[in-house]
């Protein structure tokens, strides 16, 4: 028996397409986008500037209104909520990390933590910390929780930003350009945490990347050019819920 | 939450300095401007407050001590026969000319003539029992140090008060005065300095209860004729202080020098969060990308204002206290009065100028948008 959570699609975009600007000014980025992405998954989205992706990561994450099309995430149409429902939406399922760290320069980094936990779903100050210690454990932070970001190396910034993703436990996490700040070595540890984010957790991950290193480490590669997705690599190998989802198919 | 407040507000201060000066600036002016306005006119109601008396019966148009005009001496039975009342005595005051010595000018001065007893109720508790003994000479006054060169005399020296001869027989310290130089003499002195006052006349009729609880009672009791007008010592002395803040605008002044100490502090203050803000608005844009409600960042950009203000207020209360001293001990007088209410009112007034510095502010978070990060 094959579970039904790993036929059905997570997150699925279908037709979107989107523009920006009116009248002669008006640049369409996305032209009738459609995508699925899937639990346990971590999915690379490749393109050169200007193709797309980050508009497409921010439609699908429920931060940019798509002229056309819908969004289904975990069976709910995303643009077809409130915006109150839909912040709800985000806090309850949705993690991001974006190219700069953007922490707070005064808080520590167990304090950027505890701040999402404490803001985001009430938790007391004794379960935020608890949690946020755990979590910067298990990304090597621990020694670090108490440094600031302006002592910290760019790596480890990324790493508590993916700890601030984490924490909340979501079902979806968007990375955009996660790497491109860090050295290779750096970033591999940021990749090797995302993956283990959809491995170990069953999140649905994806990474929007210039980085063509990356795409040995992720399970399945779209690339987009001029607003289009034009080819889907699947690594078989490296995947196994993949596997048997091809397998089911 | 106020944690985060306080950890950025101390981590960034250099930031935040700005805020914290203008907030005390503000607290500083209204507790100074206020406290030197209340220092000035106590100066009026000295004569009340620095009496044992517990009731002044006085003429119906009566509005400030220094300008009693005559009642009947005869009035002073009505207090008398009041079973509450333990003594009674009547008291002279009234503005006369000074005439220096030499011809050296005239001045305006207020005249004080009352009992000069230990136990009397209108001698001033500024004189000491030896020149009480010096004022039962007629014709003998006693004047504050601080008015010898406005009088135009010294101690032994001779002067006249409208036309009658005087003789200054000594001084008292920290005896100030607004309008003019109070003189203390006798009740016999004060009528022929006061010639308005003839005999058989007196400007306020002085009671002492035997429970000084009881005043307010007496009091109702002698407002029931309607040719006199009496007051609690507490209730004149303010009537007093009063009619000086409303007959010489200041209190019109001081308002507009407030809320100008104000303003400044509300711009700065909301400038101050607003550019703290946008430069914090990446990170924001993270956390509502995250989902965190905009009223959990709004809510910490006013405990911010909140935070600002407590420690604005902090600064200032023991500058307004150190430059009350100094005022004191340079010019001698304690002309500065900084009651706990007014401190407590200058505080409270503060911090919600910066709070509503906060409020402002908030207009930056429009600017959040978590879109923006992916451009």
């Amino acid at each position: 028996m094959i579970d039904d959570s790993l036929l059905t699609p997570a997150l699925q975009g279908v037709h979107l397409s989107r523009s920006f600007g009116e009248g002669e000014t008006k640049t369409t980025v996305l032209y009738d986008v459609s995508i699925e992405l899937f639990s346990g998954q971590i999915t690379l989205l490749m393109g050169p500037s200007g193709s797309g992706k980050s508009t497409l990561l921010a439609i699908l994450s429920g931060l940019l209104h798509p002229d056309s099309g819908t969004v289904m995430a975990l069976g709910h149409d995303l643009w077809a909520m409130s915006d109150l429902e839909r912040e709800r939406f985000r806090l309850r399922h949705c993690g991001f990390i974006f190219q700069g760290y953007n922490l707070f320069n005064a808080l520590t980094a167990r304090q950027q933590l505890e701040m999402v936990l404490r803001w985001g779903e009430g938790a007391s100050a004794g379960e935020a910390r608890r949690r946020a210690e755990e979590m910067l454990d298990l990304l090597g932070l621990a020694k670090k929780a108490h440094l600031r970001p302006t002592e910290l190396s760019g790596g480890e910034k990324q790493r508590v930003a993916i700890g601030r993703a984490l924490i909340k436990e979501p079902n979806f996490c968007f990375a955009d350009e996660p790497t491109s700040a860090l050295d290779w070595k750096a970033g591999q540890q940021v990749i090797e945490l995302l993956r283990s984010a959809a491995h170990d957790r069953g999140a649905t991950v994806l990474v929007v990347a210039h980085d063509a290193r990356i795409i040995e480490h992720v399970d399945r590669v779209v690339h987009m050019e001029d607003g289009r997705l034009w080819q889907q690599e699947e690594h078989e190998a490296r995947e196994p819920v993949l596997h048997t989802l091809k397998q089911a198919r | 939450m106020a944690s985060y407040s306080l950890t950025t507000l101390w981590y960034e201060r250099q930031r935040y300095v700005p805020g914290v000066l203008a907030v005390a600036f503000s607290a500083l002016l209204i507790a100074l401007q206020v406290g030197l306005l209340l220092g000035l006119f106590s100066i009026t109601s000295i004569p009340i407050d620095h009496t044992k008396a517990d009731v002044w019966m006085g003429a119906p148009e009566v509005s400030s001590v220094d300008l009693g005009r005559p009642i009947p001496e005869g009035r002073l039975a009505r207090m008398a026969y009041l079973s509450e009342i333990k003594r009674c005595e009547i008291y002279l005051q009234g503005f006369a000319f000074w005439s220096k010595p030499n011809n050296g000018g005239s001045e305006l001065c207020m005249v004080i003539g009352s009992h000069l007893s230990p136990d009397s109720l209108g001698k001033i508790k500024e004189l000491t029992p030896e020149q009480c003994g010096l004022l039962a000479e007629e014709g003998t006054v006693i004047i504050d140090k601080s008015d010898e060169k406005k009088l135009g005399v010294e101690i032994e020296k001779k002067a006249e008060i409208s036309g009658y001869p005087v003789r200054v027989v000594s001084t008292t310290h920290g005896l100030p005065s607004l309008a003019g130089p109070y003189v203390l003499c006798s009740i016999a002195t004060a009528r022929k300095c006061l010639p308005v006052w003839k005999d058989n006349t007196t400007t306020y009729v002085l009671g002492q209860c035997r429970n000084r609880q009881d005043a307010p009672k007496v009091v109702k009791q002698l407002n029931q004729y309607k040719d006199v007008l009496a007051f609690t010592q507490d209730e004149f002395s303010k009537r007093t202080r009063l009619h000086w803040l409303l007959r010489t605008k200041a209190g019109i002044a001081l308002g507009y020098a407030a809320a100008l100490g104000l303003l400044v502090g509300a711009v700065v203050t909301s400038q101050t969060l607003y550019a703290a803000t946008v430069a914090s608005l990446r990170e924001y844009a993270v956390l509502r990308a995250l989902g965190i409600p905009r009223w959990r960042i709004a809510f910490m950009v006013v405990s911010q204002s909140f935070w600002i203000g407590i420690i604005g207020i902090a600064l200032a209360l023991p500058a307004a206290y150190g430059l009350a001293w100094a005022v004191e001990y340079f010019i001698r007088v304690a002309i500065v009065a900084l009651p706990w209410w007014l401190l407590s009112a200058a505080a409270a007034v503060t911090l919600a100028m910066a709070l509503v510095s906060g409020l402002f502010a908030l207009r930056s978070l429009r600017q959040i948008e978590p879109a923006m990060l992916l451009r």
